[in-house]
């Protein structure tokens, strides 16, 4: 390389935005920028461009233009690597220019791209020291009121006086369970709040909250909304998945129980190796396409689809990251290669939509005890054989044969020596035959199947229905049953395939079935008349048996293999019926040990090979890509290429989970306190990125992070914390002076990120429903199980949803237990920001609108609990108006009315009623909100 | 409140700092000084977040620019609509019928290999000065050629009706992003001040193959879903209930807002119960006004016969009152109307356009509902003067093959190039824009994507696409994803 022919180097100061970024973008980007990276360059972020390509890696060396790669490619100085290739080369200038921005230590500011760049969400956690404070405020010594103080001081700000006992236990009861306290739950804690030491009586309080198994209740329902968990397929046909919230339960569960957060991750990810299979519903919780195609793309992009679902919420709820930014191009924010995103997508390479079995806690037992049955049965039906009908070729039928099934047919002959088996038809039920697959027997003891493939037999046809990958004449002696691995001719109503053995072989059966499958399917496609023939050499062939002497299809007798004895000894007919009683109890037995409940937790197999697909698109696959973990964030870890399924997504959780991972325990602390505040320390909890927001409290937030990992990652330690804070409990009131818009806490901070009073707010949906029905005193506490449905029931292939109108003791269960389906929400509830489970929601909107509204005035639901209401409060307070009144208000409000609002609610009474008076406390703001 | 993402409630702007835009709708302003004074007129190209008064979140707001139309009518065909059988003519196609597709041997689309091409099933004929060749499937919106601006060069990502719905509605094809009316109602609000911003009409027959989705709000606050009613089916929990007397319910009402206003004194910083109460405002309006705006009474019974809301065909006849319901509610200025056609699948082309097996006798029962009242809908409104200042977008999911399917009578999906037609504010009269290939099969000229499509029909409500997004779950979120350009050639 003659680098004296390079241009000189420009002599003047060079600016990056100004002499440099116009040159790259209007070269180099079409190739070396966000949308494609030829060679793995990429010029468009500082930190990739810096780091050079993959072949001449760094293409830029600081302070050396002359030994630049990137030089000498703009110079036409490699052969055949002229930069650009396309559009003409460079002027001398701008060589010129970029040598000299070079030389000059190629100045670039920061874009926030650099790998190393600081970003406080990369740095590991440490435990910052608590502030010393000085202050009345912080008297209770909670770590978490003195950083709060500590910023607070800052601003010469601080905390709201506290809120009365009352506020503060319904207050604890909604953010805590999700449920109102009793009136006299509120009396005894008012008591002991004035009687009695108050942090002790709120430390008790909160303690019987965190105990109460509603507790699970309301947090796992917050828990849902992060991982898009819904009960139906999503999409058009948006079926239903009637066995997914099992996996609902064991988030109840796992929060009552306080399962160690790591333990929460690697249960969900892996749970199946821990005898938790339902936990796995998390992977499969969102949403797939069941509409399938032959088109090869459509199929591509649906599982590409499932797989990007899987590793994004996987990412988005465990590190509050946006991996799904870099499924086309590496992110455009944070440090996550395009190959990171797919070494995550490699750990579920393994995993599918559908149910699996919940194994049992003894389930390797009844597995030994299900293949002892399954030998015993086999040798049983070896013992059978003789008292199988043989076909009789050359006689007439109506024969002693069973007509032909769509499940397994045998047709047993005498025994024949070939090398060829020809199974011809020449009728079917409908349409052109299907067979999933063709079985011959060698005779005697140790009988073998010879025409499988891996047998050494191979298959021919006479012709295959073109266009199914589905249905080929592979599949027709592959050793697989059920329509979906079959073959079809391509001719109406016959065909034939044939089979040649590795060798020849004595052979005395032939089995063979349309959809030998457990679940009834098809029908169609049958073959209900046939003939088998075998041939020594392909040449001269013999029929061995027909359809002939089969009973006709479609008449009274039923399909399958039939035993009979007859013409035989009176003893042999004895043997058959002992045999036949002995196969009836073990099948049944079988059954019994085989048989577990199903759960929509994916299913679990073969890794698939995973590739980096160029620009997301899953027809343009590029390099292997192995499992593994994002590179950039500790603690290194590396997953064997060849790991099995379990071992990838076991390798993924306890990354996940180690202590050294630095989001996973400062996202989940920030989510715990986004519910308790209605606003997280970091306000965007899913997005932990350089474009999410800033933590509020840095320090805050790490500090509890520590104390979380500390702690053994108990998160009840973390709700404790914060609910017994002095800054949980003042009161939303605005601080002192402070009611008016122009007040100083106002102007300083009118969104209150320091928290100087506690932020008021609706309930969500949820909570609502469940208040209603706790107030109107039809709750059903009941807990688990299957969820009940706020729509009407509907079979059609894409389901339609309509809301219920009448509704009774099923649906009064807590909302968390109702069957949610995907992006349908119900005509009372829905128009209450409740999350469609179509997207991750780690935050609700929060909206007022006229619907919710007339939701809650008109809807058949609010009416309905109105009238249980006023019956409760009836059968409470008795007759007097008064006494209704001061009931009514202690139920929905907790406390007595004033004399002013005794005296308009007693009026609203007397004109209409005990039910018009419980349907407005149902609309009043007071019942609505959290203050 | 540099950073919106901050507010507490959801991007919803304190009402503290909310610029008062009062009740003035846009008519009584002087547009440009109003951007400017909010700066929006100044380059940049962040995002431009609306500033909503959660009192009052269908209040009128600015869009980003002087728009050409005021409010939008959609107009979707579920099932998708064959664009060779109505609108797009290929004479190729008719020449070469029933011989195989050249280059395109043992071709596997949706539900699998296809035959030969089959030319239209009805014949084409030129309408109206423009001359534009459309078939006898749907007469009477061929005699509106003139008015119409077709782009026959359309585009989507996917080949399966619940994906390709949701991106003809939302711009993605997965579940869970906001339908464009959404995006457009959370912009701008409404000029009407008591119906709801954003109303979804669906078919008598049913809600459209992805339901709800069409009209969700998803991650935008849930105050922009659409508010599905139609003719026969008012809006939900609208009405005060039979059991309860009109003085009973004004008793309770009252004693609410008693309740609200005293607890509001005790709370004075929560704009949250301010908005509360002005919401059971609001509520009682539009009681009043859904109720007068479904009752048809008032209109002329020649304005019945155009649209056939008499036809012995009941589903015809209930379509027919949609449409008459869709000019209404933009006669009162609701920022944006969906109306279906088809619903969702009860038995394949049954209950919409999807022509699979037997595309000659189930077209002319859907073309029948779908032609008059449709036709008399851009008549009535065009008569009104309302189509000078509302744009109207006819669309479909995706078009269908040019081939039939092996073996059957009726064509597969077919995503590659299918037509779309707008009309009214902003876009050429009697235009064509873009082509397909000389079967039909693919856009080969002027290729438009649904992001196109949108970043079109947002430019001409005076939205920009790239700048209205709402920052959710790390990303700015638009309804274009991070695609789209203006089709310039299509407006006026």
């Amino acid at each position: 390389m003659d680098k004296s022919k390079l241009p000189p180097a420009a002599l003047r100061p060079v600016d990056f935005r100004k002499d440099i970024k116009p040159l790259f973008e209007s070269k180099c980007y079409s190739c070396h920028g966000p949308d494609k990276q030829k060679g793995q360059l990429r010029l468009d972020r500082k930190a990739d461009a810096l780091k050079g390509g993959d072949s001449h890696a760094p293409d830029i060396v600081l302070g050396k233009s002359a030994d630049s790669p990137l030089i000498h490619f703009v110079a036409g100085l490699v052969p055949d690597m002229q930069m650009p290739p396309k559009g003409g080369p460079l002027t001398s200038e701008q060589i010129g220019l970029l040598r000299a921005w070079i030389d000059q230590g190629a100045q670039w500011p920061d874009d926030g791209s650099s790998v190393s760049a600081k970003h406080w969400a990369w740095e590991p956690v440490k435990r910052p020291t608590v502030p010393t404070i000085d202050n009345r405020q912080a008297a209770s010594g909670n770590p978490v009121d003195r950083f709060l103080l500590a910023k607070l001081a800052e601003q010469k700000l601080s905390f709201s006086a506290p809120a009365d006992a009352r506020t503060l236990i319904r207050r604890l009861y909604f953010t805590t369970i999700g449920l109102p306290p009793s009136p006299e739950e509120v009396a005894t804690f008012e008591r002991e709040f004035r009687t009695g030491n108050r942090q002790l009586a709120i430390g008790k309080l909160v303690e019987k909250l965190l105990a109460s198994p509603h507790f699970g209740e309301r947090w796992a329902r917050h828990w849902l909304d992060v991982v898009r968990f819904a009960e139906s397929n999503g999409y058009e046909t948006n079926g239903t998945r009637k066995n997914a919230w099992p996996y609902r339960d064991w988030v109840i569960r796992a929060f009552n129980n306080d399962l160690p957060y790591d333990r929460f991750i690697l249960e969900q990810l892996a749970g199946d190796a821990f005898g938790v299979d339902e936990a796995t519903g998390f992977i499969v919780g969102g949403p797939t396409d069941i509409v399938k195609s032959p088109d090869p793309v459509l199929t591509a992009n649906q599982r590409a689809e499932d797989l990007n679902d899987f590793a994004a919420t996987t990412a988005s709820a465990f590190l509050g990251l946006t991996l799904h930014c870099a499924r086309c191009h590496d992110h455009k924010f944070d440090p996550i290669a395009m190959k990171d995103y797919y070494s995550v997508v490699a750990c579920f390479a393994g995993v599918r939509h559908g149910e699996r079995a919940v194994k049992p806690p003894n389930f390797a037992e009844l597995q030994a005890k299900a293949d002892g049955l399954r030998a015993q049965l086999a040798t049983l039906t070896k013992q059978m054989e003789r008292f199988e009908p043989v076909a009789q070729t050359g006689t007439n039928g109506p024969g002693r044969r069973p007509p032909v099934t769509r499940g397994l047919n045998l047709d047993r002959f005498p025994a024949v020596t070939a090398k060829f088996l020809r199974f011809s038809i020449t009728a079917t039920t409908q349409l052109e035959p299907c067979i999933d697959e063709l079985e011959a027997f060698t005779a005697g003891a140790a009988s073998r199947n010879v025409a499988l493939a891996s047998a050494g037999a191979t298959a021919t046809a006479s012709s295959t229905l073109p266009g199914n990958a589905i249905h080929k004449l592979a599949h027709v002696n592959d050793g697989q049953y059920g329509n979906d691995r079959s073959w079809i001719s391509n001719e109406r109503g016959k065909g034939w395939v044939q089979i040649e053995f590795a060798k020849a072989e004595t052979i005395d059966r032939v089995q063979w079935s349309r959809d030998r499958d457990n679940v009834p399917r098809y029908n169609d496609r049958l073959a209900t008349r046939y003939r088998i023939e075998v041939s020594p050499d392909g040449m001269a062939w013999q029929t061995v048996a027909t359809s002939d002497d089969r009973e006709p299809f479609g008449g009274k007798a039923n399909g399958g293999i039939t035993y009979s004895a007859e013409g035989m000894a009176p003893a042999e007919a004895k043997r058959l019926e002992e045999l036949l009683a002995a196969r009836k109890k073990w099948e049944a037995e079988l059954v019994s040990v085989t048989t577990f409940p199903m759960v929509y937790a994916g299913k679990f197999g073969q890794t698939a090979e995973t590739f980096l697909m160029h620009r997301g698109d899953p027809m343009q696959p590029r390099e292997k890509i192995g499992p593994g973990v994002l590179a950039s964030f500790a603690p290194k870890l590396s997953v064997p290429l060849e790991a099995t399924d379990s071992e990838r997504r076991l390798a993924l959780a306890k990354w996940l989970g180690a202590p050294e991972n630095p989001l996973t325990a400062r996202v989940i602390v920030n989510r715990l306190w986004h519910y308790h505040f209605g606003i997280g320390l970091v306000d965007t909890p899913s997005d932990f990125g350089l474009n999410g927001g800033r933590p509020s409290h840095p320090e805050l937030l790490d500090w509890l992070a520590s104390e979380l990992i500390a702690s053994g990652w108990r998160l009840k330690h973390i709700h404790q914390l914060i609910l017994t804070s002095a800054a949980f409990q003042q009161s939303s009131v605005e601080n002192q002076l402070s009611n008016r818009p122009d007040s100083r806490p106002m102007a300083l901070d009118s969104s209150n990120r320091f928290l100087w009073h506690f932020p008021a707010r609706r309930l969500d949906a949820e909570p609502l429903r469940d208040t209603m029905l706790a107030v109107s005193g039809k709750l059903d506490r009941a807990m688990g199980g299957p969820g009940f449905d706020l729509f009407e029931a509907n079979s059609n292939y894409v389901k339609v949803y309509n809301s219920r109108a009448d509704f009774g003791p099923t649906e009064f269960r807590r909302m968390v237990y109702q069957s949610k389906p995907r992006t349908e929400l119900d005509n009372t509830f829905g128009a209450f920001d409740c999350p469609d489970a179509g997207q991750v929601a780690p935050k609700r909107s929060r909206s007022t609108t006229p619907l919710q509204a007339l939701n809650l005035l008109n809807s058949p639901f609010a009416l309905q609990q109105a009238g249980f209401f006023a019956e409760r409060v009836a059968t409470d307070a008795g007759k007097s108006h008064e006494a209704q009144t001061k009931r009514a208000f202690q139920l929905a409000f907790l406390r007595e009315p004033t004399r002013d609002e005794l005296a308009a609610s007693t009026k609203l009474v007397k004109a209409y009623g005990l039910p018009a008076l419980c349907r407005a406390l149902f609309n009043a703001n007071e019942f609505l909100s959290v203050f | 409140m540099s950073d919106l993402r901050r507010s507490p409630v959801g991007q919803l702007v304190n009402r503290r700092n909310f610029l008062q835009l009062g009740g003035m709708g846009l008519g009584g302003v002087a547009l440009t000084s109003l951007l400017a004074e909010q700066g929006l007129l100044a380059a940049g190209s962040g995002p431009i977040r609306p500033e909503i008064d959660a009192a009052r979140p269908y209040a009128a707001r600015p869009p980003h620019f002087e728009p050409r139309a005021r409010r939008m009518l959609m107009i979707f065909c579920t099932g998708a609509l064959s664009h060779v059988d109505s609108f797009d003519f290929k004479p190729e196609l008719v020449k070469r019928h029933d011989t195989p597709m050249p280059g395109q041997d043992k071709l596997v689309t949706f539900q699998g290999e296809n035959g030969n091409l089959i030319k239209p099933l009805w014949d084409f004929r030129a309408r109206g000065q423009s001359g534009k060749m459309t078939s006898d499937l749907l007469p009477s919106l061929g005699e509106l050629a003139d008015e119409l601006c077709f782009i026959h060069s359309m585009t989507g990502k996917s080949n399966t009706h619940g994906p390709a719905e949701s991106q003809m509605s939302t711009g993605f094809i997965l579940d869970g992003f906001p339908s464009m009316g959404s995006w457009v109602s959370y912009a701008l609000g409404s000029e009407s001040q008591n119906l709801p911003a954003y109303v979804a009409i669906p078919d008598p027959r049913g809600v459209p193959q992805i339901s709800t989705r069409q009209w969700a709000s998803a991650f935008l606050p849930a105050a922009y879903q659409g508010t599905p009613f139609n003719a026969d089916k008012p809006i939900a929990n609208l009405a005060r209930p039979a059991s309860i007397s009109a003085d009973a319910d004004s008793a309770t009402r009252d004693f609410v807002k008693f309740l609200n206003e005293r607890h509001l004194a005790q709370y004075p910083g929560d704009t949250e119960l301010s908005a509360r109460i002005a919401s059971y405002e609001l509520a009682a309006r539009m009681q009043l006004a859904a109720a007068e705006v479904s009752d048809t009474r008032g209109e002329s019974a020649a304005t019945l016969a155009l649209y056939g809301v008499t036809d012995p065909n009941k589903n015809k006849a209930g379509f027919a009152r949609n449409c008459l319901l869709a000019r209404r509610l933009l006669e009162r200025g609701v920022r944006f109307v969906q109306l279906f056609n088809g619903a969702y699948a009860m038995g394949e082309g049954v209950g919409n356009w999807d022509g699979h097996k037997t595309i000659a006798t189930q077209y002319p029962v859907h073309a029948n509902i779908l032609d008059q009242p449709c036709a008399a809908l851009l008549r009535d409104l065009k008569a009104r003067g309302l189509l000078a200042d509302t744009l109207v977008a006819f669309v479909t999911e995706f078009g269908r093959m040019p081939t039939f399917q092996k073996g059957a009578s009726g064509r597969d999906h077919n995503p590659s190039g299918f037509t779309i037609w707008l009309a009214g504010a902003g876009v050429k009269r009697g235009f064509t824009h873009g082509a397909t290939d000389e079967f039909g099969y693919r856009a080969v000229k002027d290729v438009t994507s649904i992001y196109d499509l949108h970043a079109t029909l947002l430019h001409l409500l005076g939205l920009d696409h790239q700048r209205l997004s709402f920052y959710n779950n790390g990303i700015e979120r638009r309804l274009t994803d991070v695609h789209g350009h203006v089709v310039e050639a299509v407006l006026a």
